[in-house]
């Protein structure tokens, strides 16, 4: 795949708009925030919803009645947010730097 | 010359020239508002650059130098083993000094205090069990990641030139690390170390020359007793973790200066 360079557009849709591909270039030290900070919020999502998750089910022994179903729900709902929140942040780029995501920071250099 | 530093938080004006979407847009601004409450970011700066000054590879690697930009070597799984080891080492050097809070090397009594403290760690010590568990893991992952350590350094080259005096003291650090699992093992005092000792003093008495001396020195005797419990327990607790220490310390200096090899 051809990496893609930096076209000095702000932001880019690689394959029309409704393509989940978008590109945004925000500033180094932005770009850093976005990066700890969604990080830190998937994290906590994940880790969080695990266990309200485990304490609505008993860690996963109570019966299909004594679920505690709105608790679990909004486990569930942590644990994608969080992954969410972290998925969501990968269309942030800092300047002349290629996409993690994409792979575009890596070139083919013939090993 | 204004004292005020100029404000790299004001973000309002870039935001403004970009084509950003509604939800974008508060993202962003919910993630700085954070980052300007909670400066997570700076610190983690502050560690970059303290980890950039604190970096004294000497020579160039080989892709710094021509600026290859290949640097995928450097991610290969088998480059961590070392530190694996380390890793180990430490955890076992953690656990075994609180295992030194229960364990006795003595032989005296019927049967030996130290295999009833070995005992009385394994089944009425709160996390005793875990503890020593743990010890005897570490020591079995360390002297696992240290022979695989070796293989890969042998494989990728990387005690060529000019790392061959790095080599030898991993050379020395392999065998004092069965050195360390072979005195470890004999603590316990029961049928498999005592029988375990039995062979560590017929192999040193069939050393040529020196035999009789070597197995007198290590052993404290040619036949198992208090002497060979007690010289194992110095090794393995006073003698080795000194030396071992020192030695993974110029061990680990060396490859920081030199700069890690990269496979030839």
């Amino acid at each position: 795949m051809p990496s893609s360079e930096p076209t000095g557009a702000e932001t880019e849709d690689r394959d029309g708009p409704e393509s989940g591909d978008r590109e945004t270039v925000v500033p180094m030290r932005v770009y850093k925030a976005v990066t700890v900070f969604s990080t830190l919020f998937a994290m906590v999502g994940a880790i969080l919803g695990f266990a309200l998750l485990d304490s609505a089910t008993n860690r996963a022994t109570a019966e299909l009645s004594e679920v505690n179903v709105v608790l679990a729900m909004v486990g569930v709902a942590s644990i994608l947010l969080g992954a969410g929140v972290y998925a969501f942040a990968t269309r942030f780029r800092a300047e002349e730097m290629g996409n993690a995501k994409n792979g575009d920071d890596e070139g083919s250099h013939n090993g | 010359m204004s004292l005020e530093k100029k404000d790299e938080h004001d973000h309002r004006a870039w935001m403004e020239e970009r084509d950003l979407t509604p939800i974008e847009k508060s993202f962003l601004v919910s993630l700085l508002w954070l980052d300007k409450r909670f400066r997570i970011v700076d610190y983690l700066e502050l560690l970059e650059n303290l980890y950039y000054k604190s970096n004294l590879q000497m020579p160039k690697s080989h892709t710094e130098q021509y600026n290859l930009d290949n640097k995928f070597w450097y991610w290969y799984p088998l480059y961590s083993l070392g530190f694996f080891s380390t890793i180990a080492y430490v955890v076992a050097a953690v656990s075994g000094a609180l295992l030194g809070f229960y364990y006795a090397p003595a032989t005296a009594g019927e049967t030996a205090a130290a295999y009833d403290q070995v005992i009385y760690i394994m089944t009425d010590l709160n996390f005793g069990y875990m503890l020593r568990s743990i010890h005897r893991w570490s020591a079995q992952v360390m002297t696992a990641a240290v022979f695989l350590h070796m293989l890969r350094v042998y494989f990728t080259g990387a005690y060529k030139e000019p790392r061959e005096l790095n080599w030898l003291i991993g050379i020395v650090l392999i065998s004092l690390t069965m050195v360390f699992g072979y005195t470890g093992y004999l603590l316990p005092w029961n049928q498999l170390s005592f029988w375990a000792g039995q062979i560590g003093v017929e192999m040193a008495l069939s050393v040529p020359l020196i035999g009789e001396w070597a197995a007198q020195l290590l052993f404290g005797g040619f036949t198992l007793g208090q002497p060979t419990l007690q010289r194992m327990y110095i090794l393995h607790v006073f003698f080795l973790p000194f030396v071992v220490t020192a030695l993974i310390a110029i061990h680990i200096g060396i490859v920081w200066m030199q700069g890690i090899a990269e496979p030839h």
